[in-house]
């Protein structure tokens, strides 16, 4: 049996939509902004149609344009004239266009047909039709009408379970923002009935909020600052202090919040008045909260006892009273009903969703009657609608102009939204077939359009969701990069230095950007120590060395206010203008010492020891692969590596002979050659190292899932496949160090794979037997001796000290690397 | 999330109104985390205002016209990116002249 399973609150000031879902509800919310609700409002502006949040904007300026509060005039002769569109609409017009704008809500795929409106208890005959008209007119086959009070008791009687075997009178209490109601309902083996009900349609929650302003606020005001009549001024038209009532509408209705939990709260009055800046604060006690709302509540509370009289019906055979609506969040209007009526207050519900709730409810379980062929005539939309559209995709404008020609006559309006819900243009009226809307853009963003086009009865006939702009990443005008720009920072697992992209290749000038880094060494004031910040043109892939420094400053021990501690945080600023300047900010947080515009490309600084140490370590490098390479018979290879080495002996010698002062430009030649023989070096061997970590890689976890395929191991699955997880990506990249991380992530699982049991120590021990570099070959004998005899023993917990033991007896080559690593060559940065 | 950059929007707007901008780098400190965390915070302040962005809740004074602009931001737009998605988190609240 398929159900109707959606349910509309069609409120006076605000609407929902709630879908019912195996059991659960899902109450929708509106795709553009972030609420549930939507306000009951409608703004006509010409040619163009908003509805909703948006519409309450042209309330002051355009009030005769404006329609709400309709669900008022629902089954009444009274129609509202529009100027704007010249066009007299019935409240079912109205109401219709509401609910179009609540299916909005729906996603795109469900089909939605059937659906269950709430009313008022109060509607008769003719305003009922015409809500069920006005779900005719919004496309709907199929309406089903349910009072607002039987839905809340709906909605608390399938959450709170309660089991009612004979005939009960509760009361549904729904105080809302700006209307009243009060509801008797006989439940009885849970079937509800609406028997009276009474209310007053000007009394709601915005009346408290008033009430905080001019009753507290106002005087205190007036009293500080010596004025007379600032609760009239305040709501003036002609004065100069409306922006102000809103303000203070906004505090009063925040402070309104915080003492329904609270005893007290403390209104920040940070105001401008007459041009003079005032800071006050007032604390509101919820006592006096409470003494100023007290006549409202009373009210209320004599609609409830009236009601129960009116019915011939005592306070004790009353068995609970329901609270929904915003306003009974306030604990005084608990308190009052429960002293005056005497009975159970229930306040478990949320009071603004719970009548969508409980309609949901409703429709689950009320079977659809109309047929599924009506629903095939009834889909709208359809594939005939030609068109074509005009954008940028790529713009540095923060708001872009999107034309659409659209070849049929089915569609006469459009509307464009921003999907992350930024922006909605509203309904607007095509013209001659078309349409062009200037949209905002969110910066340094992808930002997604969906397009919707409407026929006359604005029902959707066709959507396009293909739209996309790019803000902010490329232009056809300005300046791109031509090389990444990097900068050199400490790789402190490789031991080695590393470069990290700061701008991309291709970004457009000028750019700007704050890195923050920690320091990974501590540098003592006055002492020689130094902290390098090298920017460098370059691959972001390559070597440091192999790259165009176009800025290089030391901050030296001397240069310091205060100690640079190991791990506090410096902060870099990157700026590249238009014409190419390089600027750049340095900040050093332990010592509270910033450097600015350290220096600028002109002033380049080149150390000859800095080149001397970068030929070193590439030197040591080419000499071990050229090893390598002859003895795998790989001469041509090995020749182009030769050229290399000459070339960068003979700078180091060239170097050598120069001053460290020298003022000619020798040093730029030396590093601009350098820096060539470290490129060519690197193109040359950069796809081999990156083939060995990625076979390595390969090894790796060949060798770790043969663990994990054990059943024992079974835990480490999931981790293994967090690490795995971007596998493509990392090797992708071509960033050998990003799968060196990936190697290194891959081995601690390994290790933990081990170490979760003794008897996987076996083969480590019997591998070990084959090793020949003990530091101590008598003591690696004596284990190994051990060692056989826990094997026979099977004593594997003993096993695994040994092997621990031997494992210490290795040379460790990376403690040997870290050692070189020494303070000189690092950065100081990571 | 939300009430905690608002709340820091607040102390900049509080410490930029003094002319106090002693805390300024760790301000932005903070917004760069924010970013990180992926969070998109923006201040639409002296921007022209337009009916159409649905990403504020205006309270307009006077006329609402082409010349009208957002003079106060009392909270600021708060966008929240995940997969490469953006998202409404927070409509800005500001007022309009």
């Amino acid at each position: 049996m398929k159900t109707i399973n959606f349910a509309i609150d069609l409120g006076t000031t605000n609407s929902l939509i709630a879908k019912y879902d195996d059991g659960t509800i899902k109450i929708y919310n509106n795709p553009l902004g972030l609420k549930q609700t939507l306000p009951s409002c409608i703004a006509f502006r010409g040619n163009r149609i908003v509805i909703g949040d948006k519409a309450l904007d042209y309330l002051e300026k355009d009030a005769e344009n404006i329609c709400m509060l309709f669900k008022r005039k629902m089954g009444t002769q009274d129609t509202y004239f529009v100027p704007s569109i010249e066009k007299e609409l019935s409240p079912i017009e109205l109401s219709s266009l509401i609910l179009k704008e609540l299916k909005n809500f729906v996603n795109d795929e469900e089909t939605l047909n059937s659906v269950v409106i709430t009313i008022p208890a109060s509607f008769d005959t003719i305003q009922s039709n015409a809500t069920k008209k006005a779900g005719y007119m919004a496309g709907f086959k199929e309406v089903v009408l349910l009072q607002e009070p039987i839905a809340a008791c709906l909605a608390f009687a399938n959450t709170s379970n309660v089991e009612v075997r004979e005939k009960q009178n509760w009361i549904v209490y729904d105080f809302g923002g700006g209307t009243f109601d009060v509801a008797l309902v006989e439940v009885n083996d849970r079937e509800l009935k609406v028997t009276d009900n009474l209310g007053d349609n000007y009394l709601g929650g915005a009346d408290f909020d008033n009430l905080i302003v001019e009753k507290l606020i106002v005087p205190f005001l007036e009293e500080k600052l010596g004025l007379n009549n600032l609760w009239k001024d305040l709501k003036s038209k002609a004065s100069d202090f409306k922006g102000l009532y809103f303000e203070l509408l906004k505090l009063a209705e925040e402070a309104k919040k915080e003492l329904s939990h609270y005893e007290e709260t403390e209104i920040e009055l940070d105001l401008d008045i007459n041009g003079e800046n005032i800071y006050e604060q007032l604390i509101i006690k919820r006592e006096q909260f409470e003494d100023l709302i007290a006549s409202k509540v009373e009210q209320t509370i004599t609609f409830i006892q009236e009601v129960i009289k009116n019915n011939q019906l005592l306070n004790s055979q009353i068995e609970r009273v329901i609270l929904i609506g915003g306003s009974t969040y306030v604990p005084l209007i608990k308190k009052r009903i429960s002293e005056a009526i005497g009975v159970e207050v229930n306040a478990t519900i949320d009071p603004t969703s719970a009548v969508v709730h409980g309609a949901a409810y409703y429709a689950g379980s009320k079977p659809v009657t109309v047929s599924e062929a009506v629903e095939v005539y009834n889909t709208v939309e359809e594939d005939t609608v030609d068109f074509k559209l005009f954008y940028e995709q790529n713009t540095r404008d923060l708001e872009e102009l999107i034309t659409g020609k659209i070849a049929s006559d089915k569609a006469s309006s459009f509307r464009i939204m921003r999907k992350d819900g930024g922006y909605d243009s509203g309904v607007k009226i095509l013209e001659d077939g078309g349409f062009s809307e200037f949209v905002p853009l969110l910066e340094g963003r992808l930002n997604l359009f969906k397009i919707q086009l409407l026929n006359s009865e604005l029902d959707v006939v066709k959507t396009i969701d293909t739209v996309a702009i790019n803000q902010g990443s490329y232009n056809v005008q300005g300046q791109p990069l031509p090389n990444d720009i990097c900068m050199e920072v400490d790789d402190l697992d490789a031991s080695a230095t590393r470069l990290e992209k700061v701008f991309a290749k291709g970004s457009i000038l000028p750019l700007k950007k704050k890195i923050y880094k920690t320091a990974s060494k501590t540098i003592l004031q006055q002492s020689t120590s130094n902290l390098i910040i090298n920017i460098i043109e370059g691959k972001s892939k390559g070597l440091p060395s192999s790259g165009l420094s176009i800025g290089y400053i030391e901050i030296s021990g001397k240069d310091l206010e205060e100690d640079l501690i190991k791990g506090t945080d410096i902060e870099i600023e990157i700026e590249v203008t238009e014409s190419r300047d390089l600027k750049i900010n340095v900040f050093l947080q332990s010592c509270d010492q910033e450097f600015k515009n350290v220096f600028s490309e002109s002033e380049r600084a080149i150390s000859i020891s800095k080149i001397n140490m970068e030929i070193n370590t590439v030197l040591g490098d080419v000499e071990e692969l050229i090893k390598m390479n002859i003895s795998e018979e790989n001469f041509e290879y090995s020749q182009q590596l030769e050229t290399i080495r000459v070339g960068l002996i003979e700078t180091q010698i060239a170097a050598s002979l120069i001053n460290e002062d020298d003022v000619s430009d020798a040093k730029f030649q030396l590093d601009d050659k350098k820096r060539k023989l470290i490129q060519d070096f690197d193109d040359l061997t950069r796809n081999k190292f990156i083939a060995k970590e990625i076979e390595e890689y390969n090894e790796t976890k060949k060798g770790l899932e043969y663990h994990l395929n054990k059943a024992e191991n079974e835990r480490f699955q999931d981790k293994y496949a967090r690490i795995i997880e971007n596998e493509r990506e990392v090797i992708n990249s071509g960033n050998k160090y990003l799968i060196r991380s990936k190697i290194k992530e891959l081995d601690e699982l390994y290790d933990s794979v081990i170490q979760s049991s003794d008897e996987n120590f076996i083969s480590y021990f019997l591998n070990l037997k084959f090793c020949t570099e003990f530091s101590n070959q008598r003591k690696a004998d004596r284990l190994f001796q051990q060692g056989d005899q826990a094997m026979e023993k099977q004593d594997y917990k003993s096993l695994r000290h040994i092997v621990y033991g031997l494992s210490a007896l290795l040379p460790d080559y990376e403690k040997e690397k870290q050692k070189n690593f020494k303070d000189d060559s690092r950065t100081g940065l990571s | 999330m939300t009430e905690i950059i608002n709340q820091i929007f607040a102390l900049d707007l509080k410490m930029k109104k003094d002319n106090n901008d002693s805390a300024k780098r760790y301000l932005e400190r903070i917004y760069h985390e924010f970013e990180g965390m992926g969070f998109q915070i923006v201040n639409p302040v002296g921007q022209a205002y337009r009916n159409e962005m649905t990403d504020v809740e205006a309270n307009i004074l006077g006329d609402l016209n082409g010349k009208s602009k957002i003079t106060k931001v009392l909270k600021p737009v708060i966008y929240h990116i995940e997969n490469n998605e953006s998202k409404l988190l927070q409509k800005g609240i500001v007022i309009v002249e």
